[in-house]
Parts: C-alpha cells; sequence; structure tokens
C-alpha cells in the first residue's frame, strides 16, 4: 500500500499540486496541503477498505486538505481588474461556488471524468456533470461581458 | 476558457519530495500517542476517583442503623466545613446516637441530668439544658475551650468537642451556664 501512494504521489503530483492550488487559492499552500495529504493518507492507509479507487481516495483527502489550507489562509480583496486589451486578465471564479469551483479544477487541471469526480467528492456523477455546466455557463457569460 | 483556466494555476514542475511525506506521516503520530496517554490517564482517573472515594468513605465509621436518619443534626468546622459530629435521635429510644469525626460512633439512653465525657476524640454530651459554655483543662495546665451546642427537639441534648487538635492529656472539663456558673465538672 506505502509503495501504491508513493507511486500515484510520483506520477500524478502536478495535477495534484495544480488542483490544491487552485482550491487553496495559493500555489505554496496549494503544494503544502498535497504534502500533508499524502502524509495523512500514509497514516491512514490501512483504513482505506478497498470501495472505490485508491486514487479517488486520495484525491478526496488532498481536497480535504486544499480546503482546509484555504480557510486557514489570510483572506485579501483580490480586485477582478480587465488587461489593457479589454480582456479578462483573470477568470471571475469567485462568481462561482465552492463545489463549482472544485469541479472546474478536477476536471480541467486533473482530467479526472465525472466518475472519478464523483468518488472524489462523494457525490453522484449527475451532480457533477450538472455544477460542471452551471460553472461553464456562469464563466462564460462573465467573459463574454468582460470581452 | 481553458486557457484562462491555464492561466489561473500555471502547470507545477519538478519532482516532489516523498521523504518529506514520511516524515512528516511520522511526525504526526507523536502527539496522537501523547494524546492517548492522556486519554487514558483521564479516563482512568475517572473510574479510579469514585471508587477510591467510595472506598474510603466505606473504611470510615457511620451514624449507627439505630439513629433516625430524618433528623440528623451536624456540627461542622467553620472554615473548612468538615463535619465534626452528627447526632439523631435514636428510634425506639428515649435517648440519641452520635458520629464523632468518623471515628467513634455509639447510641445512648437520656439520663436525667447526665453528663458523659469521652476521650479520644474529646466529645461529651449534657442532658442539663443549663450548659453554654464549657473548657478542658490539661495535665499541663494548658486551657482549651470547646464547642458546645445545644439541640431541641427529639433530641434536647446538650453536645461538645473540640474542635481543634487534641491535647493528649486532659485532666478535666468543666461546663458552664450563661452566667458562668459551673454546671458540670468532669474529671479524669
Amino acid at each position: 500500500m506505502l509503495a501504491e501512494l508513493e507511486t500515484l504521489y510520483r506520477s500524478r503530483l502536478p495535477e495534484f499540486r495544480r488542483v490544491a492550488a487552485g482550491i487553496a487559492g495559493d500555489r505554496e499552500l496549494g503544494c503544502d496541503a498535497v504534502q500533508e495529504a499524502f502524509a495523512s493518507a500514509v497514516r491512514k492507509r490501512r483504513t482505506f477498505r478497498g470501495h472505490g479507487t485508491l486514487e479517488a481516495w486520495v484525491w478526496r483527502i488532498v481536497v480535504n486538505a486544499a480546503r482546509d489550507a484555504r480557510r486557514r489562509r489570510p483572506v485579501l480583496a483580490e480586485p477582478y481588474e480587465a488587461s489593457p486589451n479589454g480582456h479578462a486578465a483573470l477568470l471571475p471564479l469567485d462568481l462561482l461556488t465552492e463545489r463549482q469551483r472544485e469541479i472546474v479544477f478536477l476536471h480541467y487541471y486533473a482530467d479526472l471524468d465525472y466518475a472519478a469526480i464523483a468518488e472524489a467528492l462523494a457525490i453522484s456523477p449527475g451532480t457533477v456533470g450538472a455544477t460542471l455546466n452551471a460553472a461553464r455557463n456562469t464563466l462564460r457569460s462573465a467573459l463574454e461581458e468582460v470581452h | 476558457m481553458e486557457e484562462l483556466l491555464d492561466g489561473h494555476v500555471p502547470p507545477f514542475a519538478g519532482p516532489g519530495d516523498w521523504n518529506d511525506v514520511l516524515r512528516r506521516a511520522a511526525r504526526h503520530r507523536r502527539p496522537r500517542g501523547r494524546l492517548l496517554v492522556v486519554a487514558a490517564a483521564a479516563l482512568a482517573a475517572l473510574v479510579v476517583a469514585p471508587a477510591l472515594a467510595v472506598l474510603l468513605r466505606d473504611r470510615g465509621v457511620h451514624l449507627p442503623s439505630g439513629a433516625d436518619r430524618s433528623n440528623v443534626v451536624a456540627i461542622m468546622q467553620p472554615l473548612t466545613g468538615r463535619v465534626l459530629l452528627e447526632a439523631a435521635p435514636w428510634k425506639g429510644h428515649d435517648g440519641f446516637c452520635y458520629l464523632v469525626l468518623r471515628v467513634r460512633a455509639g447510641c445512648v439512653p437520656r439520663t436525667a441530668r447526665g453528663t458523659v465525657l469521652l476521650v479520644p476524640p474529646l466529645f461529651g454530651w449534657s442532658f442539663d439544658s443549663r450548659v453554654r459554655t464549657g473548657a478542658a483543662t490539661t495535665f499541663a495546665g494548658k486551657r482549651v475551650r470547646l464547642t458546645v451546642e445545644h439541640f431541641d427537639g427529639k433530641l434536647d441534648v446538650t453536645l461538645f468537642l473540640i474542635r481543634d487538635r487534641l491535647p493528649r492529656l486532659i485532666r478535666e472539663v468543666v461546663l458552664r451556664d450563661a452566667q458562668g456558673r459551673v454546671v458540670a465538672r468532669v474529671k479524669r
């Protein structure tokens, strides 16, 4: 089990870090959350009962660690500004709910399909699809307003 | 949208540090162990303390079973709240039962104007209702004031005892009335 965790860590670390950084709102906090999450997985590895995949189990731990990191980070107001050419410099992710952001990050940064995201977040695949569509529509509308 | 999401959190590069993961995993185990020790100690204290209290209490002397427990009176140490003496009417008898400092207990019948002194602990009673104050004198000549309490009703007795540390050798105890006249003198 420890070897499998190490293999997963080495093969998917960039994706874990990227999703965690997106959720935590900070690259360093995201990296730290991934380290903590894997440390937690190592400690709790005997509690993994084999329901679902090991990767989904670890994703759930990583998402929770990133959420914790986001709650602990200092809250700074990030103004939404357009770039000089009129295009959005940053995505208006603040328009999304926490659940929508997590699904967007898991889908785009980690390339997880609906079933894998559903397993990682302990929700149904249908909810994943509906939430992702709603997030896309929200972002699209916001981008069109800026353009 | 994908391009903009790419810009939001640029991809990570570089290997991770698996040893750091293992170090963190090991580091977090120790507090958990300490927590278990503290929890075990707290649990043991919770379980043992009441059992010990019951054990110690049961080892003491109790008010006799003949005592009417619905009419118990007590003399307490004012500062500490410690119960020095308990007394109650003697069921089915004209008399009373007592418990002194949880070391001596008994039941005694009423006698006309009788005054009795028991040592140790220095404790006694008088059925003479005139008694208001009392003092004990040691063989060394030291005089010690006694706590004297009269109880009306079914008890109708005056109880006296020494509240502080007991002098070893008591020569006599003198009980007086409200005017300071000697009502009873008990010599040993």
